[in-house]
């Protein structure tokens, strides 16, 4: 020990020493990790949502995109993320101009026009080789201001009543409600009886923006005309805000205050609700995982109000390429292929997505009136006249910037929120939405957009 | 080794400089870029999806003064902020305290206490939203089977107004309370015994000794942390991002959240810029304020 010379680091070392590791750290992974190869081919980077069903992703992330790949000698990625991050996820691709040369909203992204090419190419291709795209697919796309194609929708989820039949059927409503004015009164019977309530959300989240869209425009309210003025502050919406007002307090209770886009699906499968607004998710998750429960839960179309039956889109899945995407021939051909494939993609996600191109699935009512998985097998028969009551967000008018403001910032929500809890006198509560939209209003009409 | 680098490292003046670089060019790219970028998003009208934009003045700063969910949100700020670190202080104290006496298992207490810090928070966040889910909640689940909650009471935590904001600040509490402990426990692990066996001897009782020497003695690192907790508690949004929301009906808002929901979200990256920052000449002040008493009341 003795022996022993401690060796003392010198600052002449110390930096040397730095230096290199510097050095090492920063040229390290390029010697390491090798380098992708491109000389096979290019590559095409796709990003879009968790799908509800996950079969769906596994077909489409593991089979179908790269059996594309192959054949059209690219490489595929697909990048999954979920649905509360999508707009984040879009802004910073944005912002760095950089990103996915495919990326998929779950909603209209007119805010995001400046940034994407004109897909109407997509459309005019589509159209040619599998027929007329439907009018959902165009106004949740299309931006007749400045005649731009924002975006490109493949398919949309229908949005029906998923109810329970024994509770319904206990109050004499077998079939389920069938009006607005059902669902209060019927539920309030529910309510009562079981001490189950309706549960419709009402807070910052995606289906509850659905739901009270679809009660606005049964009332004959909407938030803007055909022509896209603002026309919000109407006796109409004051009528549909006092309804969902008589709605919560008759018939339901203040847990959808705090739900979140899953929220009305696990109530419902928890027995807790009565009847939720949502897509086929709730009776699949059921059939999936073998739950009881499941063969009690049904679906029939959107409620009937006093002016008009008519209900939202659940989700529009609208892709959309970005100016910056580094492989945009590649990500038109996907397109175009994918809807040539769609049938698949129907089958893959379980009847959860619609076509926008209808000839697509031209067994489409078929194949819902028989589906092996659901009890009865026709329990989805009923979305065969879906496009009769479903329509998109900012109906009767398109999807424009302004109407995604206000869908993306939660305005209605929290405007039938406050009035339905008293917070707010309805008339209150529409005065600030109002003034809130004319803000937006006012910016996107400043900006040339509608 | 060069001549130029061996000139570099006996050179005093020169090699502080290159090797503070990184730091600073790490502070400039990371918080004064994306800062002073924020101040000119503030002033203009740009959105998320925007390629040209404009100077519209403080245009937006005055659109939210006659915002009614931006002044709920300016005031539940507040009210997040000094809710949580009163609580956070006295339990923090309290719990650094008692670990500071010796007893069994002292080590297993302390990574325990540890443990929320240490978890990623949108875990530790996910965790309580099952904890207070409207459908699932624990907590009301055992107050049933415990018979403390009768067959018509349910809260709802996060659905409705006080509980939403009270379950928020709880979750904040929890997430911060490890850190202030953490730093309190040093403070007053750094009092000489022979300062408290003097008070002991001259016959001062628990508060006494509390407020007349501990305190005093650690009020410069109590400070500190609660400088960092202010700081924290005005800027951060993950408890709300992934509990409420915001909600119900914007009750839950604070400057922060509806920054990111307004700017992100809804793409209106001017209007989030102005409300993120309509509070920074309050917090810098309140920083500058805090760490010179701290500097005057240190002890040394």
């Amino acid at each position: 020990m003795g022996n022993t010379k401690r060796r003392t680091i010198s600052r002449r070392d110390f930096i040397k020493a730095a230096g290199i590791g510097a050095v090492a750290a920063g040229a390290g992974p390029t010697i390491i990790i090798p380098r992708r190869s491109y000389g096979a081919g290019k590559t095409l980077k796709i990003l879009q949502w968790n799908h509800f069903v996950p079969g769906y992703d596994k077909w489409f992330n593991n089979t179908y995109t790269k059996e594309w790949g192959a054949k059209n000698g690219m490489e595929v990625i697909v990048d999954n993320i979920g649905l509360a991050g999508i707009n984040a996820r879009a802004a910073a691709e944005v912002s760095a101009q950089k990103g996915h040369d495919l990326f998929m909203f779950l909603w209209p992204p007119p805010d995001f026009e400046d940034q994407v090419i004109d897909h109407k190419e997509i459309y005019q291709e589509c159209e040619k080789k599998y027929g007329k795209p439907i009018d959902l697919a165009v106004k949740s796309t299309y931006n007749p201001k400045t005649k731009k194609y924002y975006g490109f929708s493949d398919s949309y989820v229908p949005d029906p009543i998923n109810y329970r039949k024994d509770l319904w059927g206990d109050v004499g409503m077998v079939k389920g409600p069938d009006t607005w004015d059902d669902m209060r009164v019927g539920g309030a019977k529910i309510k009562k009886k079981h001490g189950i309530p309706v549960g419709v959300g009402l807070s910052a989240e995606i289906d509850t923006g659905m739901a009270m869209r679809a009660i606005m425009y049964s009332h004959g309210a909407s938030v803007q005309d055909e022509e896209g003025n603002l026309v919000l502050n109407s006796k109409q919406t004051l009528e549909s805000i006092k309804f969902v007002k008589a709605l919560f307090e008759e018939a339901m209770t203040p847990e959808v205050l705090a739900w979140d886009a899953s929220s009305n699906n696990r109530a419902m499968l928890a027995g807790k609700v009565s009847t939720v607004l949502n897509a086929i998710s709730v009776t699949r998750t059921a059939e999936n995982e073998k739950m009881p429960i499941g063969d009690n839960i049904l679906v029939t179309k959107a409620a009937k109000g006093p002016v008009r039956r008519i209900g939202l889109e659940h989700v529009m899945d609208v892709y959309v390429i970005w100016k910056f995407a580094e492989n945009i021939e590649g990500a038109k051909k996907f397109l175009v292929d994918y809807i040539g494939n769609f049938q698949k993609g129907f089958l893959a996600s379980e009847f959860y997505n619609f076509p926008c191109f209808p000839k697509t699935v031209p067994d489409i009512n078929k194949l819902i009136a028989h589906d092996p998985k659901s009890n009865p097998p026709d329990k989805y028969a009923v979305l065969s006249d879906v496009l009769d009551w479903a329509t998109n967000v900012g109906y009767p008018g398109y999807a424009n910037a302004a109407i995604a403001e206000v869908f993306s910032t939660w305005v209605l929500n929290t405007m039938f929120a406050k009035a339905a809890v008293g917070a707010e006198t309805p008339e209150a509560a529409l005065a600030q939405a109002e003034a809130a939209c004319k803000r937006i209003w006012a910016k996107w009409q400043e900006r040339k957009m509608i | 080794m060069t001549k130029h680098t061996q000139s570099l490292a006996d050179n005093e003046r020169w090699l502080g400089r290159v090797m503070i670089a990184p730091a600073i060019v790490y502070i400039v790219a990371l918080v004064g870029f994306p800062f002073f970028l924020a101040l000119f998003y503030s002033v203009s009208n740009i959105t998320v999806g925007s390629t040209e934009t404009s100077f519209i003045g403080l245009e937006n700063f005055r659109h939210l003064l006659h915002n009614r969910t931006f002044l709920r949100a300016l005031r539940n700020t507040f009210v997040f902020a000094f809710v949580s670190q009163a609580l956070v202080l006295v339990l923090a104290k309290t719990l650094a305290l008692s670990l500071l006496k010796d007893f069994r298992g002292k080590w297993v207490v302390r990574l325990l206490i540890l443990l929320p810090w240490v978890a990623p928070i949108s875990l530790g966040s996910i965790g309580w939203l099952w904890i207070l889910d409207s459908v699932y909640s624990v907590i009301n689940w055992t107050g049933r089977a415990l018979g403390i909650f009768g067959p018509a009471t349910w809260p709802i935590w996060l659905g409705q107004p006080t509980l939403a904001m009270a379950s928020i600040i709880t979750v904040h509490v929890w997430r911060l309370l490890p850190l202030a402990t953490v730093i309190l426990l040093g403070g007053l692990t750094s009092i000489p015994q022979d300062i408290h066996d003097a008070a002991a001897v001259d016959g001062a009782g628990f508060w006494r000794h509390n407020f007349q020497i501990t305190i005093p003695l650690v009020l410069p690192i109590m400070l500190v942390a609660m400088l960092f907790g202010v700081v924290f508690a005005f800027t951060d949004m993950i408890v709300i991002y992934v509990l409420t929301r915001g909600g119900p009906y914007d009750t839950t808002q604070v400057l922060a959240s509806l920054a990111f929901f307004t700017g992100i979200d809804g793409g209106d990256l001017a209007a989030g810029a102005a409300i993120a920052l309509f509070l920074f000449p309050v917090l810098a002040v309140s920083a500058i304020l805090m760490l010179r008493l701290a500097r005057r009341t240190e002890v040394t």
